[in-house]
């Protein structure tokens, strides 16, 4: 009995080390280096602009065949899913890049698909509108890979900006993967160059300016004194205003008590203020003392209109305890404007 | 002869006890037990809501919200955001393994959403996920049947 544990863990030692060995070599892909992107700065809604990225896949490992994989972070109003095309030319050839299937998961996230893992890995970069999304491409084919290779390749993307025709300043991200390894963690492995593996590879931009829309800005760069959750609602969503008084000094007392003062317009030409100083228009602040506030409202109900209207859009300002000091858009006197619409 | 009788008295007693262990086996008709129908009547109240993650469960009051459910028919006290605005009629698209939920509003076409119906710490509970605005926009409500 004592002999043939011996024998088990011997054997267990032994497997443990294969298996190691061998989950090593098959999980190991290859080393990112090398990752420039070259974009304009800024372009005109509806425009079509050139993009191309370029990278190098170095120190390459095993024998198998992967697909390369491009994550773009890209404001959620250019569908760009619909808007981009994409083509790579590489050392081992070329072809087009496709959109991810949305059931293919991304080897490292538990089951997460490649948009969702990239989403809860990076988020939205240093963006700081919540209205930003990863859509995520690979190659048409697998590339072949071989020991010791280095492969250089070049993305082409062809995107046509600002299908919502807004204005805007957002800061557009790139990720390099592969398919195989995915979003893989460094780990002990050492490149040629002695730096350890860099499984992929991910940057965020400065930001980029779209001009010449109709629509309202929609700025993701800039801190601003108020903003809007979600960035798209309707009239029959729960809205949440934001007040940030650090962005800039106002006339509000800092980390006073503030309320909102709003008129909603209808679809049928109505005017509906509420412009009081009293519990229902008072903002929360959301940390003691910290100048940053917050109210939601259901605009349907906090405007009271009836059942047959419909708000199209919302002036407000945001006002001290008597109402006498109001700030808006810009810290000016014209109001901010918020449009109900989810495109 | 006694020798004989002592031989065999185990035999017999062998005999007979495979005859009750056979006799006592006895193939039993398994039915299947019926799952009781769902009755989600009564009154129910929000203690839980998410838009998009977030959770407004603090920051809205949904206190006063009722959903009534009663024959057949479901009635909106003091509304809030939901699937329809306006009382109507309600059906499970299965009444003992429900998964969907469909309400009529009075003259309007009808909603159907997916819902679950869990038992958690004992107490029954109604979550219901819809969009009332934009369709981006995911609301989850967890309801609890009302006292």
């Amino acid at each position: 009995m004592r002999a043939s544990l011996r024998i088990n863990v011997k054997a267990k030692w032994l497997w443990s080390c294969c298996a190691a060995l061998i989950l090593g070599m098959v999980i190991t892909c290859c080393s990112i280096t090398v990752f420039t992107v070259t974009q304009p700065d800024t372009a005109v809604v509806g425009s079509t602009i050139p993009i191309s990225v370029k990278f190098t896949y170095h120190n390459i490992k095993g024998g198998n065949t992967e697909n390369l994989v491009f994550g773009f972070l890209v404001p959620k109003g250019w569908a760009v899913s619909q808007n981009a095309k994409i083509t790579y030319t590489s050392t081992v050839g070329d072809g087009k890049m496709v959109l991810m299937p949305s059931n293919v998961t991304e080897p490292q996230s538990n089951g997460l698909s490649w948009s969702s893992a990239l989403l809860k890995k990076f988020g939205i970069g240093t963006n700081l509108v919540n209205d930003m999304e990863w859509v995520v491409y690979q190659s048409d084919v697998g590339l072949p890979l071989n020991d010791g290779e280095e492969i250089t390749a070049t993305l082409n993307i062809s995107l046509k900006v600002g299908a919502d025709n807004n204005n805007t300043l957002c800061k557009l991200g790139y990720l390099i993967a592969e398919s195989h390894d995915g979003l893989h963690e460094v780990d002990s492995n050492i490149d040629q160059n002695g730096a350890k593996y860099e499984y992929y590879a991910e940057q965020i931009t400065p930001c980029f300016m779209l001009t010449g829309g109709s629509g309202e800005v929609v700025d993701f760069c800039n801190p601003q004194l108020t903003s809007v959750d979600p960035p798209k609602s309707l009239d029959n969503d729960f809205v949440t205003l934001s007040f940030d008084g650090t962005v800039t000094k106002t006339a509000l007392p800092s980390s006073s008590t503030i309320y909102l003062c709003a008129t909603a317009n209808t679809s049928d030409g109505k005017t509906y203020t509420v412009c009081d100083q009293s519990a229902k228009t008072q903002f929360t602040q959301t940390v003691a003392g910290s100048n940053k506030y917050k109210i939601t409202i259901w605009p349907r109900s906090y405007f009271g209109i009836s059942d047959s209207q419909t708000i199209v859009n919302m002036n407000y300002y945001v006002t001290d305890a008597t109402g006498n000091i109001k700030v808006g858009y810009g810290n000016t006197a014209s109001p901010f404007t918020y449009t109900f619409k989810c495109n | 002869m006694k020798e004989f009788y002592k031989f065999r008295r185990p035999a017999y007693l062998l005999v007979i006890l495979a005859l009750l262990a056979a006799s006592s086996c006895k193939v039993e008709s398994l039915r299947p037990v019926n799952e009781a129908s769902k009755d989600i009547s009564g009154n129910w109240s929000v203690i839980g809501a998410t838009r998009n993650g977030t959770d407004l469960t603090s920051i809205v009051d949904f206190s006063q919200f009722k959903l009534t459910f009663s024959e057949g028919k479901y009635t909106l006290l003091n509304k809030l955001p939901f699937l329809v605005s306006q009382n109507g009629t309600y059906s499970l698209d299965n009444p003992q393994y429900p998964f969907q939920i469909s309400f009529t509003p009075a003259g309007s076409p009808a909603v159907a959403t997916a819902f679950t119906y869990p038992i958690v710490n004992g107490v029954r509970q109604l979550t219901l996920t819809f969009s009332p605005g934009c369709p981006n926009n995911i609301y989850i409500y967890t309801f609890r049947k009302a006292n």
